[in-house]
């Protein structure tokens, strides 16, 4: 009797379950109460109520928060053409889009949250609902793994397919094109910086990158590799070195002609495929097969190239010059290095990051100088440093700033106080000037690379050219998007108003820096706030006398106390 | 088995309490001990020993005996020579690592929260004394919960139009301006920054920001605007209002405890 009770009972609870499940499922499509309460507390802000990217945030962002609406998704596994995987949306709201200002969410939403919400953004465009079949996923069957032929195979396709043309050729993301690109709503973009894998939306492993190649960056400039993105679409790797072989002839026997023009054949047969296969035409198994072989071509391509791609960054994104990561400047007897020298070679840079100036109106919300890089010699009367920094484009004044009428250039100030602060509890001239404190600062231009100004300032409005200037002396280069500063002062001079430098004093730095072509100006800018650096002092000759000094004390104690134990042992 | 000598148990105990305050105090249980306490306790038990020791004269010939045997006891030479060797090579070392250590900055003592002024100010304008000056429109939650939502939604745009690049989507202080700050930007989703404080004091650090804070708060090395010079009166209440209603936390108040 009291099993039957049991059974029934649990008949019941499975029973009203199953259907609790079921109706989950169903309603799983359809966007919750909570995916929409999730979103205007966590998501509107920037991508606005209605999805459309206009949140009141928006305006002071680059990139832009996405407009759902029009169903354009940078980041997705799937084919190009294609919305995301639900997958791909949940993966984004957990892990953030780095270089932007999409934070990841995985701690400060739970998980049925984040689910949630990719189910309400759906909603903003009926793509989704409409879709019948699932998206065509990316296959990453048949990865290459990384290795130096890999990348130079890479290096060969970078410069077939174009992608110099935005990207530069070594990556930088300055390319003769870079400055001209607008994304599907017409807002400025920049292409990525292949160098700083830490920028990249979507992750920088090989597959991400992979991915971005396959499917596209859909609303920006970014294309995927269609069929007829790399050179002889349809023909395999032989057949296509083949017809290199026949294009390069100077002469062609009828039989070459007859080659080459199967091959042409071959690829516009393979490219109106693939035309077919976007539209939606059935293919036939034979087509299927062909198309299968010619994209095959397109993958091993697109695995070569990401594994170059990746070749391109360091590892990991260096580590800021924080704490005991401080800039030391290396002693060296003798001439100091010139900006081409080999030494520098042989001295690690030390990284700080910029931020976006926003404490002083004009304000900079949408930096795009990533960080400076310095490192630095001295001898016994000079100090040298190379500052290198990033940036996409060479401006040099060119063009104005309509609100101040004032050249907009590419500039690099380094700032420094007039006096160390004797102690750590000392006071220091606020980072951003302001304070009864001034600061000694190098003002470098552009339009004038030769030459570096000294200035004071007792705030970011408030400097002023000094009236004696230092002996300076200033090399600078602008290769591949990429700065490099040379500044050579002596380690003291006569004038009160310059920093006078000693060996083994820490001294605050800080550094701000100016795109121009991004609209840089006066405060309009990116800062850091003090750091700190010091002439690395030469180690102690001492170490080498005091040590085994001790050493042989330590030893001759061991000795006398035996002796003396012994001694006394014979007397007793 | 044999017995351990007395020498050969106070060593054992002398470095056993080492490993323990150091790796297990100071890392299983709890943060790393600061050295010179490290060194007090090590001072203690060996104070302890030598007091042990000395108790009788048997109990420290006893100790000695080992010593003495390794300094001339012919059966203890191989011991003899590995010491002799051991001991100046050490002290090689460590006076080397010493002299060679390479400076490091000295850290900077900093108060993330120091004494307010006395008086709450708005430019040139006084509010009020920083003990009594509420928030003017926190009466709304429960007079008039309609406009309370309207000053909340107001607060809302203020912070994502002005605070969010560097306090973050989510206020706890990762923004995506934030990594590379130092001081970081505070983080009002930690339970010690809200309750802790009066609305009053929050308004005093947004409306003077980093250059309004006293020396103990190194008002030099912080990247927080002066608000006052962006933000009316009005909308930095609001992003008050905000802040908590978004987090859940209670601003602390005075006057109402039982």
């Amino acid at each position: 009797m009291r099993n039957k009770n049991v059974v029934s009972l649990l008949i019941l609870v499975l029973g009203t379950l199953g259907i609790l499940a079921l109706t989950h499922a169903q309603n799983a499509p359809e966007a919750s109460e909570k995916g929409k309460e999730v979103y205007e507390q966590s998501c509107a802000h920037c991508h606005g109520t209605e999805g459309r990217g206009d949140g009141a945030a928006a305006e002071n962002l680059l990139p832009q928060p996405r407009d759902f609406t029009r169903g354009l998704y940078k980041i997705r596994s799937t084919e190009s053409g294609e919305l995301p995987t639900d997958q791909d949306l949940f993966d984004i709201i957990t892990e953030g889009m780095p270089g932007s200002s999409m934070p990841g969410w995985e701690t400060a939403l739970s998980a049925n949250e984040r689910w949630e919400v990719v189910a309400y953004i759906k909603t903003f465009h009926s793509g989704f609902k409409e879709r019948e079949a699932p998206p065509r996923e990316i296959s990453l069957e048949g990865k290459i793994p990384f290795s130096e032929e890999s990348v130079e195979i890479g290096k060969g396709l970078y410069t077939e397919l174009g992608c110099v043309e935005c990207h530069g050729n070594v990556g930088r993301g300055d390319g003769t094109s870079a400055p001209t690109l607008t994304d599907a709503w017409n807002f400025q973009t920049w292409p990525a910086n292949l160098t700083q894998g830490w920028t990249y939306r979507g992750g920088s492993d090989t597959e991400d990158i992979f991915k971005r190649f396959i499917g596209g960056i859909a609303g920006s400039p970014m294309p995927a590799f269609e069929g007829d993105s790399f050179l002889h679409f349809g023909l395999t790797s032989e057949e296509s070195k083949r017809l290199t072989e026949l294009e390069n002839m100077d002469e062609m026997t009828e039989a070459d002609e007859e080659a080459s023009n199967q091959f042409y054949e071959k690829m516009d047969e393979a490219v109106n495929i693939a035309l077919n296969r976007v539209e939606g035409v059935e293919l036939s198994a034979a087509e299927q097969q062909l198309y299968d072989n010619a994209m095959k071509v397109v993958y091993e391509k697109s695995w070569h190239l990401a594994n170059y791609v990746k070749s391109l960054m360091p590892e990991e994104r260096p580590e800021p010059a924080i704490g005991n990561n401080v800039l030391r400047s290396q002693y060296i007897q003798g001439e100091l290095p010139t900006i081409d020298d080999a030494a520098w070679e042989t001295s690690e840079a030390r990284y700080f990051p910029l931020v976006g100036q926003i404490v002083v109106e004009p304000r900079q919300f949408n930096p795009t100088i990533d960080a400076v890089n310095v490192k630095s010699f001295y001898n016994d009367t000079e100090v040298v440093f190379l500052f290198i920094w990033d940036d996409r484009t060479y401006t040099t004044g060119d063009e104005t700033d309509e609100t101040t009428g004032k050249p907009l250039e590419d500039a690099l100030a380094v700032q420094f106080p007039v006096k160390v602060p004797q102690g750590p509890t000392a006071p220091k001239p606020y980072f951003l000037g302001g304070g009864r404190l001034p600061v000694y600062l190098w003002h470098w231009k552009a339009s004038a690379p030769e030459q570096v100004t000294e200035l004071t300032a007792k705030g970011i409005n408030a400097a002023e050219v000094q009236e004696v200037q230092a002996d300076l002396q200033v090399k600078s280069t602008y290769t591949d998007g990429q700065y490099k500063l040379w500044v050579k002062r002596a380690l003291k001079t006569e004038d009160k108003k310059d920093l006078q430098l000693e060996s083994g004093v820490f001294v605050p730095i800080a550094f701000s820096a100016w795109d121009g072509s991004n609209g840089d100006i006066d405060t309009k800018r990116t800062i850091t706030s003090w750091y700190t650096f010091v002439l690395e002092p030469v180690p102690s000759s001492r170490r080498f006398i005091y040590p085994p000094l001790i050493a042989i004390l330590s030893f001759g104690l061991l000795v006398g106390l035996r002796a003396a134990v012994q001694r006394r042992n014979s007397v007793s | 088995m044999k017995r351990l000598s007395l020498f050969t148990t106070c060593l054992i105990i002398l470095v056993g309490s080492w490993v323990f305050l150091e790796f297990v105090v100071g890392g299983l249980i709890s943060v790393p001990i600061p050295g010179s306490v490290v060194a007090m306790y090590m001072g203690l038990v060996i104070i302890a020993i030598l007091v042990h020791i000395s108790v009788e004269d048997s109990l420290f010939q006893e100790f000695l005996r080992p010593i003495h045997e390794t300094l001339v006891d012919d059966r203890r030479r191989l011991r003899r020579r590995v010491i002799a060797v051991l001991i100046p090579i050490f002290l090689l070392g460590y006076t080397y690592s010493i002299i060679a250590q390479r400076a490091n900055p000295p850290g900077s003592p900093r108060d993330a929260h120091p004494s307010p002024p006395l008086e709450l100010t708005y430019k040139d304008e006084v509010i009020g004394a920083m003990q009594d000056v509420v928030n003017p429109f926190r009466h709304y939650e429960k007079d008039d919960p309609e406009a309370f939502k309207a000053h909340v939604e107001n607060g809302r745009r203020v912070y994502h139009q002005n605070c969010f690049p560097c306090h973050g989507d989510h206020l706890d202080g990762q923004g995506h301006f934030a990594s590379y700050l130092q001081p970081l930007p505070a983080n009002f989703q930690d339970p010690g920054i809200i309750p802790n404080f009066q609305e009053s004091f929050f308004f005093w650090r947004i409306a003077k920001g980093g250059p309004g804070l006293p020396a103990a708060g190194t008002p030099w090395d912080s990247a927080m605007p002066v608000w006052e010079d962006h933000l009316t009166k009005e909308e930095i209440w609001d992003v008050i209002l905000f802040l908590s209603d978004y987090t859940g936390y209670q601003f602390r108040t005075f006057g109402e405890a039982h």
